[in-house]
């Protein structure tokens, strides 16, 4: 078991790299061309880098153990450093909605994006390899550095195409936020390659999953992990970048960041399997954070007047109740925790690019200024409110089978806080709704609206393809567990064997 | 002639998927404009209602082959979701139960149909409404007709979605999309327990599937306890669902709805939902006789609440309505004395007569010439019961205090503490210390307006602390260094300062400041 666990099997051609190496070099070649076809180029690449990722799913043997489509080659010798990648059942299905999440991004900033238009699309392709990046990559140290190289395309592009007053603040709080967590993961990868035979430094992630039970500073490092993903997460404390983001960057580029929880896919990656003894003595807390999450979001969220900070405060609820589920450690927590990470780049993703048209024909996403959008927008009210209800975990949305895997876990593992956690799903509905009919129902009170153009074909294109996704995996959840189930084993496995 | 073995389980899948194949099929119409406005009614009603009648024809068929063969049993066409020992499987329940159930609903829903395609002429949201009334016939069907739990709750809440998308129907006026929200969030409360009551079945009984739960319960011997807590998750669904004592006041909300056919939704079918899942759970109720005295009790008390306020009522629709939930508390009440097929007895002919009657609904209003009858004057002669049955016993009021309310406040507590508490710690630029317009710059200069601090003023803790740090620093330069040192130094403090300044006012333009955070990556890096 210990050993099928961390099999490495290799592919006849680099895939990944193919796919990290792709973007950069679209991303090149957009800030070489004329601003008017950047985009095309963009587009293209995007969709290469879709096709690609989509191969690689479809390629993937759900029932080998360990990791597939491994390359390997050192970097820095003399520090046992690697160029190293590999996917397994739990980052594989990351790799196609990381890709579609960016084209409908890329669709969706076709014409909101006026000016530096070449930049705009250059940064949106670097951002996207550091983010597939971080999902593939298996050597600590690449894995840092992919995760802070999607630092700076973020910076900009939350500081410069911000619709936002304090743009420019929020971008620097969210980096310097960011680059506070990065180091103390930078200290935990250090701790744990030290963790090795004497001179001998261990930087790779199978190698590091074979040692992390004999470290004898075990709970450093899983407090320094704890932080450094939590940050990103956000668990409860940290949270405070996330309601100031969306208010301030541009929406599109938003759905990235909150499409995409990488914090809770490097807790899930690093943080338990890397200190398995002190996750389990800190199992408690890691739930109680959770549930923090879960019950602070959600109130939070009920008294929001902006689409987009409810948005926010929800998506805090929803990454929670993730983290409950991963601290369970069980098969139906992991399997639901997963499930809903990449339920919620489409879920979460698409309400923000909604908002995003919102805004960008009314100008607002203020509930002041909103109401009676049904009239005059019947489609976006009706993907809006589509969404809404995956949001709130409806059955037929690829939400349900997700929170019902969540909520069973933590109603066996912790019953109070299961109880506590439904009480979160009763006022998941009540916040979503309320805000739904404060700014799409009623009477149309604003010129702004009264004057608005319903959805076009591209954003209908967008918006429809996310939402079949959505009922498809909620009609056939089996696909999606599937693929994760052998390397859930042995996760679950590497945690609680002694 | 037919090899029943092949046609059953594909005719009972269907029976579900086809109406929501129509929902489909009309929202698809409506996102690329195939169907809109009124030249698309035709299209609308022939879709809905042809894929109603076959889904209806299918059921007829199962029931005569049910009569004819016995009951089928159980269905199981493959596994829906697998996680660990946790298995949902595609599976369906034909007995007599189902079937009956499902007879009516598709019979009545049927009938609905017919009835507001005319009904709906010409209005605004005809698409709409087809759409809805398609997905809640689909969510209906699967509630009675799934062999396990979680399946009937994807029904189960599906229904919920449609009737708030009903009662949500005229979504410019306020009071409907309230009132929508409203029953939403409270069925969404009978739909914690059954979520809770799925989880207990899975981890005690270790399975979903209704025919599964009672032997595995007999096998195991549980103790009546977590039978108790189970059973105890499904009564609060049912309750809630079918508007019993104290989720009564959401139904007569959901009147929001066009009439009559939002009636017909609640008052004949809808309403029963909580009884059918009652009536499947009989051997397990069976098991723990305290709690059918619960549902006796629960029973008794809607009767007599519905009853009291049915009396006052001043219009047909509510007090419909009202009659409605007596008849479904005394329902319950034969539920509770063990009763079950006079229960299911009673709920069919409830089912049909109440549909005919909302029917007619405002037809009634042009037969009937009399004027209403008066309250009578035993109820309006005791004052206090009068005036409880014209508040409707303050139901809503006391859910507004007790739940509504408190969650609002603390809503409001959430939203201060982030923005005054945590916000403040982690960092926010502060407007206290700065000259913000040029008022105050010409009053800083001329000396009328102090800035509270020399260094700025940091928020937060860590604000705080860098703010402590800097005015000490500052002091020591001050009153140290300037002071004890003569003027040698400070000619070079100057010429130090000079460049400082240059490297400032490059700093303070944003590319250089970049710069510098790109450097700090490259060096954290």
């Amino acid at each position: 078991m210990e050993l099928s666990s961390m099999a490495l099997h290799s592919a006849d051609f680099s895939w990944l790299s193919l796919l990290l190496l792709l973007l950069p070099l679209g991303a090149g070649i957009t800030l070489m061309i004329p601003a008017v076809t950047a985009r095309w180029v963009a587009l293209a690449i995007n969709l290469i880098a879709f096709i690609v990722a989509l191969m690689i799913a479809v390629g993937f043997d759900s029932h080998l153990h360990g990791f597939q489509y491994v390359e390997k080659y050192a970097w820095i010798k003399g520090l046992n450093i690697h160029y190293f990648l590999g996917v397994d059942g739990i980052s594989v299905l990351f790799l196609p909605s990381t890709t579609l999440l960016f084209t409908a991004v890329i669709l969706a900033s076709w014409n909101s994006i006026n000016q530096l238009r070449n930049l705009y699309f250059a940064l949106i392709l670097i951002l996207e390899c550091a983010i597939l990046g971080v999902f593939t990559s298996l050597d600590t140290m690449l894995f840092i550095l992919f995760w802070e190289v999607s630092l700076i395309p973020l910076f900009f592009l939350i500081s410069l195409w911000g619709v936002g007053a304090n743009r420019r603040y929020a971008g620097v709080k969210y980096v310097l936020f960011m680059t506070a967590g990065g180091l103390a993961l930078l200290f935990a990868f250090i701790l744990l390659a030290l963790g090795g035979e004497a001179g001998n430094y261990v930087f790779s992630y199978p190698e590091l999953l074979k040692i992390a039970k004999d470290n004898p500073y075990q709970s450093v490092i899983f407090f320094l992990l704890l932080f450094g993903f939590g940050v990103k997460t956000p668990l409860f404390p940290m949270h405070t970048w996330l309601p100031v983001l969306p208010q301030e960057g541009h929406p599109a580029s938003i759905a990235t960041i909150v499409g995409l929880k990488l914090g809770a896919y490097g807790l899930l990656r690093f943080t338990l399997p890397m200190a398995p003894d002190a996750a389990q003595s800190f199992q408690g807390l890691m739930v109680g954070f959770g549930l923090m999450g879960v019950i602070y979001g959600s109130i939070a969220a009920l008294n929001q007047s902006n689409i987009r900070r409810m948005l926010a405060f929800s998506s805090l609820s929803h990454v929670g109740l993730i983290v409950i589920g991963i601290a369970t450690m069980s098969p139906q927590g992991i399997q639901g925790a997963v499930f809903q990470l990449l339920n919620f780049t489409m879920v979460a993703g698409g309400l923000f690019l909604l908002t995003g048209f919102l805004y960008q024909r009314v100008g607002s996403t203020d509930v002041v200024s909103l109401g009676g959008i049904a009239k005059t927008m019947p489609l976006l009210t009706a993907f809006f409110f589509f969404l809404a209800l995956a949001n709130i975990g409806v059955p037929a949305t690829s939400s349900f089978p997700a929170e019902l895997l969540l909520i069973l876990s933590a109603l066996g593992h912790y019953t109070g806080v299961g109880i506590a956690v439904l009480v979160g799903i009763i006022l998941s509905a009540s916040y979503t709704l309320e805000l739904f009919r404060k700014s799409f129902l009623g009477e149309c009170r604003h010129e702004a609206i009264i004057d608005a153009q319903d959805l076009k074909k591209r954003e209908i294109f967008i918006v429809l393809l996310m939402c079949f996704i959505v009922l498809f995996f909620g009609l056939f959840p089996q696909l999606i567990l599937e693929t994760m189930e052998v390397s859930t084993q042995s996760w679950i496995g590497l945690m609680i064997k002694q | 002639m037919f090899d029943m073995n092949t046609i059953t389980p594909l005719a009972v899948a269907l029976i579900p998927i086809l109406p929501l194949l129509a929902a489909l099929a009309i929202a698809l119409g409506f996102i690329f404009n195939w169907n809109r406005e009124e030249a698309g009614e035709k299209e609308t009603a022939t879709i809905t209602i042809s894929m109603a009648t076959l889904s209806f024809v299918l059921t007829l068929f199962l029931s005569i082959s049910a009569l004819l063969n016995g009951q089928q049993g159980k269905i199981e066409l493959g596994q829906w979701l697998a996680s660990g020992d946790f298995l949902v499987k595609v599976s369906f329940l034909l007995d007599y139960l189902s079937l009956t159930m499902a007879t009516l609903i598709g019979f009545i829903i049927l009938i609905i149909n017919r009835f507001c395609i005319n009904y709906l002429h010409r209005e605004a949201g005809f698409q709409r409404f087809f759409i809805l009334l398609s997905v809640f016939h689909s969510a209906m069907l699967l509630i009675v007709l799934s062999g396990n739990a979680v399946l009937t709750f994807i029904g189960w809440e599906l229904a919920g979605v449609s009737s708030y998308l009903l009662i949500a129907y005229s979504w410019h006026r306020e009071t409907a999309t309230r009132n929508a929200g409203r029953a939403f969030v409270t069925n969404r409360i009978g739909d914690a327990g059954f979520l809770l009551a799925i989880a207990f079945c899975f981890y005690w009984l270790g399975t979903v599937e209704w025919d599964e739960m009672l032997r595995a319960m007999q096998s195991k011997a549980e103790s009546p306890l977590f039978i108790g807590i189970i059973v105890a998750g499904f009564m609060m669904a049912a309750f809630a669902k079918s508007a019993q004592f104290p989720f009564s006041p959401w139904i007569t909300r959901a009147l929001e709805g066009p009439t009559p056919s939002s009636a017909v939704f609640y008052g004949s079918i809808m309403v029963h939902a909580g009884v059918y899942l009652l009536l499947r759970l009989e051997p397990l109720l069976m098991q723990v006789p305290f709690l059918m005295l619960g549902i006796l009790f629960i029973g008794a008390v809607t009767v007599i609440y519905s009853y009291l306020v049915g009396l006052v009522q001043t219009d047909i629709k509510s007090s419909f309505m009202f009659a409605t939930l007596l008849q479904v508390g005394l329902i319950m009440i034969w539920i509770g004395l063990g009763l079950f097929t006079l229960a299911l007895v009673h709920l069919v002919i409830h089912a049909i007569w109440r549909a005919y009657q909302f029917l007619h609904a405002p037809s009634f209003m042009q037969m009937v010439n009399r004027p209403a009858r008066p309250v009578p004057t035993w109820l309006s002669n005791k004052e206090w019961l009068y005036t409880a049955a014209l508040q409707r016993f303050w139901l809503d009021d006391t859910a507004n205090w007790l739940l509504t309310r408190p969650t609002q406040a603390l809503a409001h507590e959430a939203q201060v503490f982030d923005e005054q508490v945590i916000d403040r710690m982690t960092g926010m630029p502060s407007q206290a210390n700065m000259l913000n317009t040029l008022a105050s710059w010409e009053a800083h200069q001329q000396g009328r307006f102090e800035l509270q601090s020399e260094i700025g003023i940091g928020s937060g803790l860590l604000g705080k602390t860098m703010q402590a740090i800097a005015s000490i620093l500052h002091w020591f330069e001050d009153n140290l260094v300037l002071k004890v040192s003569g003027d040698g130094l400070i000619n070079g403090l100057d010429y130090l300062g000079y460049y400082i300044e240059k490297i400032d006012s490059l700093l303070s333009k944003p590319r250089y400041l970049l710069l510098l955070i790109m450097a700090t990556f490259v060096i954290v890096l």
